[in-house]
């Protein structure tokens, strides 16, 4: 299937990427951002070096409505840049994004919960900030509370929670407020096993709605079974797509044949250490 | 209609975001609420023994005319400072969450508003004392001077707040501009009234001179500002078109400067 097919955005295309690069530009020298700092090396600080750091190297993407994709990628390689992309969190620094449907992005559980107020004035505030209206967060308020299990304490300031019962309502409120396109970047791991059963469970039934989904992930167990396919970025491009299966036996055997070199050259090197020339 | 549901959505954002800062300003405190009107009590009784019996101001009714200025002036001054890191000191949540993110200012502003309205009783109390009456001229020319004053306030603060995020100076710039340089400039505590005339002019073309005196106008003399306020009316709708204009070209790299 082409990745790349950007002439036909219609009915069908859930998240299209064309050409899409993201820069950052990291400063040489930090201190050089103040005033003691710009006088004692102003030379430097005219010359205003920077150095620009390729995030993403135009990137060609297409996710079908419904389709679930799931990118894998050593760390530092644009996983979680191309998350932030597709959830309009940040822009591309060139080339063209198109989101077809309601985006609601899982980066981080329970950003924006605030440890003095109560768990049901938070889940309701988290609603509305990840996408629902106030009148459909007082909706599935019920269920959320039903879904994070955490009965009379959800009337209880969130600073007496514990981390487990700060994930569950952050996981709770993010799979209620009924997203078009799912984005998930390591965040499957909640609460008990039971608890993560659950979580499990309603992703699959976000999908049999017809929920597209994006999920960056370390978990090469997960990747077959919430995936109909895989991409492996590297270094900020694309370098392998296919089935999840293949995409994880490819990345994984590069990982395997990475590591024994690793070991070959440590061998080489005692020899060569214990081997007098 | 995504339009329109964007909206519903900032509207309710605003609106939830208001409430929680409010309440948690309260919280757990034994005054609660009243903290909201002794402060700028204490305030005003400081600086009218101050101002009155030590240097020996000559106003008629000062605490009146030095109350009917603080006020809303306090409003201001304390939205600007609290609003001016709204972006900037919640990196955390705009790295990780897409929302309408002018809300954080503007829900500071609200907030902030609210507490003035609620102030403005206490006013009107110590008016009848003085044998002031408010008449139905307050029931235009408040929500009138509230809503120039919020238009004023969320212009400013979406213009330096957004700055704010690649210039973390302007914290400090907003708090030495506005305590010390801008109030003393405005008649707050002192009334126009008693500037030399020949400065007037100069005095007036502060947008804050003339919303002040405006508010002044309607309290003391049951006046609805006219012309006079065209400083501020001007100023409002000038600063509202650069602060949304300023914080829609800025806002997407906020994530990435934070």
């Amino acid at each position: 299937m082409p990745s790349n097919a950007l002439s036909d955005i219609g009915g069908d295309t859930a998240i299209s990427f064309d050409g899409v690069s993201k820069h950052y530009s990291l400063a040489l020298q930090k201190e050089a951002s103040d005033v003691k700092s710009m006088i004692l090396h102003l030379p430097r600080f005219l010359s205003n070096a920077r150095r620009p750091f390729v995030a993403l190297d135009q990137i060609n993407l297409r996710v079908r409505r419904g389709e679930s994709v799931g990118i894998i990628g050593p760390n530092g390689s644009g996983k979680s840049t191309t998350l932030r992309i597709m959830s309009g969190i940040t822009p591309p620094t060139s080339g063209k994004v198109t989101i077809n449907g309601r985006v609601s992005a899982l980066l981080e559980l329970g950003s924006g919960f605030h440890p003095r107020i109560t768990g049901r004035e938070n889940a309701l505030l988290n609603a509305v900030l990840l996408g629902l209206t106030l009148k459909e967060a007082h909706e599935v308020l019920p269920d959320i509370i039903a879904f994070s299990e955490l009965g009379e304490f959800i009337d209880q300031p969130m600073r007496t929670y514990s981390s487990g019962m700060f994930f569950r309502l952050g996981f709770s409120v993010s799979v209620h407020v009924q997203p078009e396109i799912l984005l998930i970047d390591e965040v499957l791991a909640v609460g008990d096993a039971q608890f993560q059963d659950k979580c499990m469970e309603h992703i699959h039934g976000l999908r049999r709605k017809g929920v597209t989904l994006g999920l960056v992930t370390h978990d090469m167990l997960s990747l077959p079974k919430f995936c109909d396919r895989g991409i492996l970025i590297e270094h900020g491009h694309i370098t392998d797509e296919g089935s999840p299966q293949q995409i994880v036996h490819n990345y994984l055997a590069r990982v395997e044949a990475l590591l024994a070199l690793r070991v070959e050259d440590q061998l080489e090197l005692k020899v060569a250490q214990a081997v007098p020339s | 209609m995504v339009i329109h549901r964007q909206a519903r959505r900032s509207w309710d954002l605003l609106y939830l975001l208001t409430l929680r800062e409010l309440k948690l300003r309260y919280e757990d405190t034994f005054f609660g609420f009243l903290w909201s009107l002794i402060r700028p009590l204490l305030q005003g009784a400081v600086l009218f023994v101050v101002l009155r019996k030590f240097i020996r101001i000559e106003v008629e009714d000062y605490h009146l005319v030095l109350l009917a200025g603080l006020f809303p002036w306090t409003w201001f001054q304390t939205s600007l400072l609290l609003a001016v890191g709204a972006f900037a000191g919640n990196g955390g949540l705009i790295k990780k969450v897409y929302f309408p993110r002018f809300v954080l200012p503007l829900a500071t502003v609200l907030n902030n508003g609210v507490q003035y309205a609620l102030s403005i009783p206490v006013l009107v109390i110590l008016l009848l004392f003085s044998g002031y009456t408010p008449n139905w001229t307050w029931l235009i020319g408040i929500p009138y001077l509230l809503i120039v004053e919020a238009v004023l306030i969320m212009g400013i603060v979406l213009f330096i707040a957004s700055l704010d995020v690649y210039f973390r100076d302007l914290e400090h710039l907003t708090d030495v501009f506005v305590g010390l340089i801008w109030f003393y400039l405005t008649p707050v505590i002192y009334p126009l009234s008693i500037v030399p005339a020949k400065y007037h002019d100069w005095v007036l073309l502060n947008p804050m001179a003339s919303l002040i005196e405006g508010w002044r106008q309607l309290f003391l003399h049951n006046q609805i500002p006219g012309a006079d306020m065209w400083p501020a009316l001007v100023f409002a709708v000038a600063i509202a078109v650069i602060g949304a204009f300023s914080f829609s070209k800025m806002q997407g790299g906020f994530a990435d400067a934070l």
